[in-house]
């Protein structure tokens, strides 16, 4: 376990490396600079500005500099929000990311496993035809075209909701559904063939024959077997959640770092691109962990090499 | 357990439904177009900075709610006979937020500032027109080098390298503002976050919560107390997104909506619609060093297929105001020059009219050797944007008609501006917003310009007039050599005109006080509610 454990967390730390180079390298790669605005910039001018932000460094030092920077915890300056460096962008907008990512987690699974059993107790029924095809459908329709309609819907026409942006719980409604949807319907499928499967087991059948009651086979002798294809798909779930949360937040005008993110790559604001990377590779790198060692905890055939 | 999710749904909308604002009626909900980079006056880069930094600072002038000069921290000014000092007299009892006085030594301290290599301001070239600016921003001359000085408390001098009878103009920008010393002093860049914040405008900044919303509270100090006392700007950079929270009522105002809907906004909010001119050119450029865009022949050709009016009023239907002339119609006391074929034709009707300039374009271009058998073939860049492709789509159609075969390419803001300022490009769309006067327009076409002399356009006839017209200190010469000028430059087309921008605002009838200008600028301590 304390082997399995070490080499996890170097292959994490490997992994993190790759990604922070790369895209430090691909944003420099990008046509453009941060200071190429459409107002006129004269040679002294451009000059300040680039030794105030260290880019009149060779590439590799500035590579080198950034990677002390980061092992110290420090993001480092944002090019282009000037007055905020970016750990404040990032507290700043980290909470609203993963309130969205976390209540749209929450209802995907919650919704999603509910439905999910429902359908695989009975297949063939009427309810697991009903669920199945709604599942789809959540499936076929992407978060891009479901949150505007949400909000016309909810937000303009009728009124409910606000239309965008923070500040009551109120805003925090249907960004969360419209990023959950996509993932209900695909916990929902796999819950339900899952449930279908192990509810054949022959320990499922003596359970029955014992005749106890159907809360109690649910609960305890189908779920937690039934439930290991979902674990799996939280991990890279997660990773979709944060990631799509970058299309809600421009959708529902949310000031989340996946906002940032866009704004910051049209902007070529290096250091702010490379924090939010940074935020999303670790969150994603650590849920990943997370989950690969909770297969044991839900399985104890597992075992961690 | 569905329906006791069902149950968590219904309690979850319900809750929305209590919370969904409408706004308070006391404070002001303003959409701005994007969220602001810096709120330090000398850093700033974008007019949507600009918009806030109008109700933080006040500079030695200022704009009315009309979006003219007037006097602002400085009451009255005066300059000597030959042009080169300015003195200007500060209002009596002016006070930073916190209280304490400002004196014409917060203004000389602050100019320094932007002027200081250090402060890396990119704007900082906007008071170039200061002596010795250029050398103290290039780090050739130390800062008390510069040519502004203080003379008792309330009198403030600036001298000039030439003559420059826009100074007025060009004090009003944020670059113009004062800073609070005692705060950078003891905070350090720090003095721009809430709990530091000092300024001399009608409000402060009382809170910032990037990309959610900036919150200014009215200053106790400023010398007119304004009406509304609380104002939020809220980034509303997607156009649909502003639209929609205008009609939910959570803005009072904001400063675009999307240009398909301004049909169905005339229909059902005639009373909110707020259109005008902004002070702006959208033009095309063409890369003058290289062939076949050298020859003013082909410049002429291209830009006699290309109807303005036509692409504004059929194709963008936006509100956008076609452009005879380079230098915007709308600036003051200043005649444009139309480009020559709009003044000699305008006899025929509008059919014959462009029959007969196809015609022109098609000797003019076999002329420079182009034909059926041999078309010209050219690239025209553009930013990318569904609105734009249409625009520029409607401009190959153009050039079709004259036989003339255009590939579109796209790209996004920084790289086009990037390739257009390395000279990456045959013809392309650009765009040139701000000042009320013609050497701001006529300035890019000037050989030592730079970079954003993005054709890199050169007539040395042209230069000379530009050169002769800014040794003249009084307006009225100098617009009339600035005038020759136009004239001169446009006859050989370095550039096609196309448009000024038009503003679609959406502006709640509750608010009194609004104006629409061409500056495009609405300082919150003019407005109130009705």
């Amino acid at each position: 376990m304390a082997r399995y454990l070490t080499t996890r967390i170097f292959f994490t730390l490997f992994t993190f490396w790759v990604i922070v180079t790369l895209v430090f390298f691909l944003m420099r790669l990008a046509p453009g600079g941060p200071f190429d605005g459409d107002r006129r910039l004269p040679p002294d001018v451009e000059a300040n500005l680039l030794a105030a932000y260290n880019l009149d460094k060779p590439i590799v030092e500035q590579y080198v500099d950034y990677l002390v920077m980061i092992s110290h915890g420090d993001l480092g300056p944002s090019f282009k929000q000037k007055d905020f460096s970016v750990n404040e962008l990032v507290r700043a907008g980290l909470p609203v990311s993963l309130t969205v990512g976390g209540l749209a987690l929450i209802i995907a699974l919650s919704s999603g496993i509910a439905l999910g059993v429902r359908a695989g107790l009975d297949t063939g029924s009427r309810i697991d035809t009903v669920v199945m095809g709604s599942a789809n459908l959540g499936l076929a329709v992407p978060s891009i075209v479901l949150a505007p309609v949400l909000l016309l819907l909810f937000g303009v026409w009728l009124g409910w909701l606000p239309a965008g942006g923070v500040g009551s719980p109120a805003h925090y409604v249907l960004p969360s559904i419209a990023l959950a949807l996509p993932f209900t319907a695909a916990i929902a499928r796999l819950t339900r063939g899952s449930v279908a499967e192990t509810r054949l087991e022959p320990h499922v059948m003596t359970a029955i024959a014992k005749g106890l009651p159907r809360s109690r086979i649910v609960l305890r002798h189908i779920l937690p077997i039934a439930l290991l294809p979902v674990l799996t798909y939280l991990g890279p779930a997660a990773a979709a959640l944060l990631t799509g949360s970058v299309v809600i937040e421009q959708v529902f005008d949310l000031p989340g770092i996946g906002r940032y993110f866009v704004q910051a790559a049209l902007n070529r604001d290096y250091t702010l691109v490379m924090g939010v990377v940074v935020v999303y590779a670790a969150f994603i790198l650590l849920f990943n962990l997370f989950v690969d060692l909770s297969y044991k905890r839900l399985d104890p055939r597992i075992e961690l090499r | 357990m569905p329906v006791r999710f069902k149950c968590w749904f219904v309690c979850l909308v319900c809750l929305g439904a209590g919370n969904a604002g409408i706004a308070s009626a006391q404070a002001l909900h303003l959409g701005n177009t994007g969220e602001p980079q810096t709120l330090d006056p000398h850093r700033y880069n974008l007019r949507l900075e600009e918009t806030i930094l109008t109700d933080l600072f006040l500079g030695l002038t200022t704009f009315n709610a009309r979006g003219e000069i007037v006097p602002g921290a400085a009451l009255s000014w005066s300059t000597s006979e030959d042009g080169l000092l300015w003195t200007f007299k500060l209002r009596q009892g002016l006070k930073w937020s916190d209280g304490k006085p400002l004196t014409a030594d917060d203004f000389v301290y602050s100019f320094r500032r932007l002027l200081d290599p250090a402060t890396a301001a990119s704007l900082a070239y906007f008071l170039y027109p200061i002596r010795n600016a250029e050398a103290v921003n290039a780090g050739r001359l130390p800062l008390d080098q510069l040519g502004v000085k203080a003379q008792g408390l309330a009198t403030l001098l600036l001298e000039l390298e030439a003559p420059y009878p826009h100074l007025a103009e060009r004090l009003l920008y944020p670059t113009g503002y004062p800073v609070p010393r005692h705060v950078i002093a003891a905070v350090g860049d720090d003095w721009v976050k809430p709990e530091h914040w000092v300024s001399n405008g009608a409000y402060v900044l009382a809170d910032w919560r990037p990309q959610a919303q900036v919150e200014l509270v009215a200053n106790p100090h400023f010398f007119t107390a304004p009406l509304i006392k609380q104002v939020f700007y809220h980034p509303l950079a997607n156009e649909q997104n502003a639209y929609n929270r205008y009609r939910t009522g959570e803005m009072h105002a904001i400063s675009t909506f999307p240009a398909g809907e301004l049909e169905s906004v005339r229909d059902h909010l005639a009373a909110h619609l707020r259109l005008s001119p902004l002070l702006s050119i959208v033009y095309l450029v063409f890369n003058t060093t290289q062939p076949p865009f050298d020859d003013a022949r082909t410049r002429k050709a291209l830009a006699l297929a290309v109807d303005a009016e036509v692409l504004t009023d059929k194709v963008q239907r936006a509100g956008n105001y076609a452009s005879k002339s380079f230098v915007p119609a709308l600036v003051a006391n200043y005649d444009s020059a139309p480009l020559q074929h709009y003044v000699v034709e305008n006899k025929l009707n509008k059919v014959a009219l462009t029959q007969e300039r196809q015609q022109q374009a098609r000797a003019l271009l076999a002329a420079a050797g182009y034909d059926a058998g041999n078309p010209l073939r050219l690239t025209l860049r553009y930013v990318s944007g569904a609105d734009a492709k249409r625009s520029n789509l409607a401009i190959a159609a153009f050039w079709k008609r004259i036989g003339v075969e255009t590939q579109l390419h796209h790209s996004e803001l920084k790289v086009h501006f990037s390739d257009l300022r390395q000279g990456d490009f045959q013809v392309a769309q650009a765009g040139w917003f701000g000042e009320n006067n013609a050497e701001h327009y006529l300035g890019l076409l000037v050989s030592d310009t730079g970079d954003v002399n993005y054709g890199r356009y050169r007539n040395d006839e042209f230069d000379e007039l530009m050169a002769h017209a800014r040794t003249h200190g009084d307006v009225t010469q100098r617009n009339h050599v600035l005038r020759q000028a136009e004239e001169l430059v446009m006859a050989t087309y370095p550039v096609v005109p196309l448009y000024s921008v038009g503003i679609r605002r959406l502006v709640s009838p509750a608010i009194s006080g609004w104006h629409e200008n061409a500056r495009d600028i609405h300082p919150a301590r003019f407005l109130s509610w009705q």
